[in-house]
């Protein structure tokens, strides 16, 4: 049951973009910041799968220019 | 804490990415607001007044592609130094209500009916004509606001008293401030306080009288919290007829019985002139004694008409009147014990402590309002304690620009922007400057607030156009004046932001620009005059309320008074309307300096603002070579007034056993049809409540938050009761805030007034309690 | 007023004020409004603290609590917390030991850390709401949860002051929580001698559901 947070970049401009894209995710929070095109992303899957097919998902996104972890943690219940 | 564990989790996730981002980025923020999508975040900000209060803090509005998005402090401003309370942090949010209104509308057959703005000000322009034809001029009226800019006050005073010749002008302001006004007038002949807020910064001891500064001006009231702490020597003395967050701020609180602060402030001055702490160097060379009519009614009648009649006595004289007012007399009837009447003498006695006393509605919202004010400068007078640095009797405004636009411009019955309509001199000042014939003017008043709207009801008027305010939840004795306005054969206009009760009344309905969607100016409580730009376009078919008098002028034929253009009218009005006050003893500053600098205050003379009159080191108005120089009175002294105690004009007795005492809270403006529209201030207090104390409560029966019926003569009300909520009010005595539409507590107040300045006791009256 | 070392020059007005003017001059400035004090959410608590609290405490950086600590020790937003720390119970009650760190705070050589300071100093029996721990193994597993804490920075308007956002129910006193060392970092502030924290943070309570402005 990992959950993941990052911090992530949007490419210039893409702000909206990237936010709409990643909203429409499965398991995916998103707070964005008042101040900086940056958003901070949680992720919660109920399994090692869906988290790998979330990763995949998560790789493809255009809008996004970087994706940084700043916390994991797989919470084996 | 043993939260869900996931969710524990993901709260570490996210603190984790927070700090993180923190760390890479400084300053970086996550709120939780609404956000703008497709906007650019950036913002640009403009300096202008706050919205609320009369205190007049500067703020700096920030614009983000054409909305107000947030504000800021104005560092520039020396009014709040760059703090303001929650309603100015959040004063932007109340443009975006989402039932502004937009478009004008019509009542056709009982139904509200959309009209491009222009059809509606063609509507006007022929209703009011029609009306002055069939019934003549003086049945015709505009009632405006201390909330009116300065130019939405000059444009409807020229229109109404220099070009259609009625006096038939009035604001909100009379229900606010008149009996300041005339406490000015009748103790020193001119209006405006004498002193600035620079005074908080040098006073010792800080003493008000009946006003819940800590709410009403809570900015100024830090700036006193701030000196307390900062300096040894300051105290603060809450005097009050019920227990506030100022009386729990306070070093001292005293209670006193509702209408006996008449008696105390005598019983002060008895006091005084015992002990022979008279200023005799101060009294000798700058006071006379006077004396006015007594038992002198409190308006309840139609057509009721007073007029004073001053008379000259000698200090002996009134030695003598004072006999009645010995602290131990005064303790019987007021509740306030004698030491502490003594404590306050010696306060105000003792020469090396300088006292501010400020005050607001809890002095002038009182029947006897233009001689309480009177009283508390005799005070000052007697010991010479007035015109310096922290010395200071200061008289707070309620409203933004009660000051500058209903005082300074005159927007009042008998009020001329210099001087009054029965004055020749000042007729035809006005004639040349407004270029109308002299004739049009007329010389004599006709109605104030109260008597307007009891004309309004009797039919003597037929027209009225309301501006920035509304009275179908302000007027006392409601249910006449709203029932006074839906006769047939009246036709009421009524400009405003979102739908109120007064809309609800309404022929015509022409949304109005709020704020900052329209250049402007306001005058503060210090003398401030303070400029702002049109900082956002108003949404649809809104238009400034001095364009829609303008509009209206120009239909009616009056080209010529108003022939400004859109794009310069603020500036010329404003050049226009200074002539009226040219000469040190009111000269306001140029349009161009007011636009850079965050408020100018007034006398501005040779590039200085006058901080103190009638001192000569500050007010190079005085001219009679001596160390102060009140020339607003022919006699260059300031006069100090025999004011009797008279009771209230409707107190409790066996069948209606309470006081009823109505009045705000912090968080909402008036009659909250702005600040209940901005989601903080909502929900801070979300509505209203009838404050009972807790003995009363219990003996009614009655928990925290159980209904209560409120019975008077003129109506009754229902509301949940709140106990040792925001205010906790004395034994016998009950509390209303009137933010609320949803419960119209001035249906049960009454429509007493002070006979000399007309102002409404929102303060007083009697009602019974009964549990629901 | 002028300062207590020129009173001597100033004696012959001082006498002919008398007692009554002696009375004033008293250099207890902090003596405590007479006004009564349950009302208001309590709300002289913060006068008074803004009052008697130095400026140096009002200012002071944080000893390094951080607000998942405080949470720590709590089982949801708003309870008792658990005393994190060994104390000597004693049924004589003894309970204002805990106000010789608790009641103005300061550093504690002892733990190695700032004692934070109590919102609530007048309930003096301690240990009626704060458990000692004892023993972290459970008896039964549970499955308790309770709601995520209020956020941070819940401002309504970018710029503006974030409302209070917990309800004031004995945490009537900001200052206590809000400032000095003993602070939790994310929530120290060392603007608090501005006096009236009321006046511009609103109290909208985060668990309490938003309402919506409707004309009846």
């Amino acid at each position: 049951m990992p959950i993941f947070s990052y911090l992530a970049l949007p490419r210039e401009g893409a702000r909206e973009t990237l936010r709409a894209e990643l909203s429409s995710l499965e398991y995916c929070q998103i707070i964005p910041a008042d101040n900086k095109d940056l958003f901070v992303l949680v992720t919660d899957t109920p399994d090692e799968d869906i988290e790998r097919a979330l990763q995949k998902k998560l790789k493809n996104i255009d809008s996004l220019q970087s994706l940084s972890l700043t916390f994991g943690c797989d919470d084996q219940d | 804490m043993k939260l869900d564990r996931r969710q524990f989790i993901k709260q570490a996730a996210i603190s984790s990415a927070f700090a993180t981002a923190g760390a890479l980025f400084p300053g970086i923020s996550f709120g939780d607001w609404s956000r703008l999508t497709q906007n650019s975040g950036i913002i640009s900000w403009q300096k202008s007044p706050c919205r609320f209060c009369g205190t007049g803090c500067g703020v700096l509005v920030g614009v983000s592609d054409g909305r107000a998005v947030a504000v800021k402090g104005d560092p520039n401003c020396s009014v709040n130094k760059g703090l303001c309370c929650m309603k100015g942090y959040h004063s932007v949010q109340a443009l975006y209500g989402k039932d502004r209104l937009t478009k004008a509308l019509v009542r056709k057959n009982g139904t509200l009916v959309e009209v491009p703005i222009q059809e509606a000000l063609d509507l006007i322009a022929q209703k009011l004509q029609e009306t002055r034809d069939k019934y003549g001029k003086d049945s015709v009226a505009m009632y405006g606001s201390g909330q009116w800019t300065i130019p939405d006050g000059y444009v409807a005073s020229k229109l109404f008293k220099g070009c259609l010749g009625t006096n038939n002008v009035e604001a909100n302001a009379r229900l606010c401030m008149a009996s300041a006004v005339t406490g000015f007038m009748t103790s020193f002949g001119i209006d405006e306080p004498m002193g600035c807020y620079e005074d908080i910064d040098h006073a010792n001891v800080f003493i008000t009288w009946g006003n819940n500064m800590a709410e009403m001006h809570p900015v100024l009231f830090s700036r006193m919290l701030a000196q307390r702490k900062n300096r040894t020597d300051v105290k603060i003395i809450d005097f009050a007829t019920r227990n506030t967050r100022t009386s729990q701020a306070a070093d001292k609180s005293i209670i006193f019985k509702p209408q006996t602060d008449l008696a105390v402030a005598n019983a002060i001055c008895y006091e005084i002139i015992k002990n022979d702490w008279v200023n005799w160097n101060f009294v000798n060379d700058h006071v006379s004694f006077h004396k006015g009519k007594t038992n002198i009614g409190y308006g309840t009648e139609d057509h009721f008409a007073f007029t004073d009649k001053a008379e000259s006595i000698s200090f002996e004289d009134f030695e003598i009147f004072l006999e009645d007012y010995t602290p131990e007399k005064v303790e019987k009837i007021s509740g306030v014990a004698a030491k502490d009447i003594k404590y306050l003498a010696s306060v105000y006695g003792d020469p090396t402590v300088k006292v501010t006393s400020f005050w607001c509605m809890g002095m002038n919202q009182h029947t006897r309002g233009t001689w309480i004010n009177n009283l508390v400068y005799n005070i000052h007078l007697l010991v010479g304690k007035i015109s310096t640095p922290g010395n200071s009797p200061f008289s707070l405004t309620g409203q933004p620009s009660a000051c500058g636009t209903v005082r300074e411009v005159g927007t009042l019955t008998h009020a001329l922007p210099h001087g009054v309509v029965m004055n020749e001199h000042d007729r035809e000042m006005a004639a040349k400057i407004w270029e109308v014939p002299v004739e049009n003017i007329d010389p004599k008043p006709t109605y104030h607030t109260v008597e307007m709207f009891r004309a309004l009801d009797r039919g003597d008027i037929r027209f009225m156009w309301i501006q920035v305010t509304n009275p179908m939840v302000t007027m006392p004795n409601l249910r006449r004046y709203r029932d006074g306005a839906l006769k047939e054969d009246r036709f009421v206009v009524v400009s405003d932001v979102y739908p109120t009760p007064t809309t609800d009344i309404a022929d015509v309905i022409l949304p109005a620009a709020m704020w900052i969607e329209q250049e402007g100016l306001y005058g503060n409580s210090e003398r401030r005059t303070q400029h702002f730009d049109q900082i956002v376009d108003p949404p649809g078919e809104a238009m400034s309320d001095t364009w829609q008098i303008i509009e209206v002028a120009r239909r009616l034929g009056f080209e010529k008074q108003f022939p400004w253009a859109e794009s310069e009218y603020i500036e010329k009005i404003w050049e226009e309307y200074r002539l009226f006050h040219a000469g040190p003893k009111h000269e306001m500053a140029p349009y161009t300096l007011l636009t850079q600098r965050s408020g100018v205050q007034w006398p501005f003379v040779n590039g200085k603002e006058t901080r103190w009159r009638f001192n000569p080191k500050h007010d190079p108005a005085c001219t009679n070579g001596k160390d102060f120089d009140f020339y607003g009175k022919k006699d260059n002294r300031a006069w100090i007034w025999a004011r009797p105690y008279e009771p209230a004009a409707e107190s409790p007795d066996a069948e209606y056993n309470f006081w009823l005492n109505t009045g705000r809270v912090l968080e909402h403006w008036h009659t909250g049809s702005m600040t209940r529209r901005v989601p903080v201030l909502h929900n801070a207090v979300p509505s209203a409540y009838v404050e009972i104390h807790p003995e009363d409560a219990a003996e009614l029966g009655v928990v925290n938050g159980e209904k209560v019926k409120i019975i008077s003569r003129r109506g009754e009300i229902t509301m949940p009761a709140q106990i040792n909520g925001r205010g906790v009010p004395v034994r016998g005595m009950v509390f209303v805030p009137f933010f609320d539409e949803s419960y119209l507590i001035n249906e049960v107040t009454l429509d007493a007034f002070c006979p000399i300045s007309k102002q409404p006791d929102y303060k007083k009256c009697a009602v019974r309690l009964e549990k629901v | 007023m002028k300062s207590q070392h020129s009173k001597g020059r100033r004696a012959i007005p001082v006498a002919v004020l008398g007692i009554v003017g002696l009375f004033f001059l008293s250099h207890n400035g902090f003596a405590e409004s007479n006004a009564p004090k349950n009302f208001d959410n309590q709300g002289g608590k913060i006068f008074e603290a803004q009052r008697v609290t130095p400026q140096l405490n009002l200012q002071a950086d944080s000893g390094g609590r951080t607000l998942a600590s405080f949470y720590g020790l709590r089982q949801y937003p708003g309870s008792p917390p658990r005393i994190p720390h060994e104390v000597d119970l004693s049924f004589s009650g003894n309970e204002t030991d805990c106000l010789s760190c608790h009641g103005k705070g300061g550093y504690s050589a002892q733990f190695g850390a700032y004692a934070p300071v109590t919102p609530h100093p007048e309930n003096v029996l301690c240990y009626q709401c704060h458990a000692t721990i004892k023993s972290e193994t459970l008896f039964v597993e549970t499955e308790w949860k309770s709601i995520t804490p209020p956020r941070l920075g819940q401002s309504f308007l970018s710029s503006s002051p974030p409302p209070v956002p917990h309800s004031l129910q004995m945490r009537e006193n900001c200052i206590a929580c809000h400032t000095g060392p003993g602070a939790v970092a994310e929530i120290r502030i060392s603007h608090a001698a501005r006096g009236d924290c009321r006046q511009c943070h609103a109290t909208v309570v985060q668990s309490a559901p938003l309402i919506e402005f409707e004309r009846n």
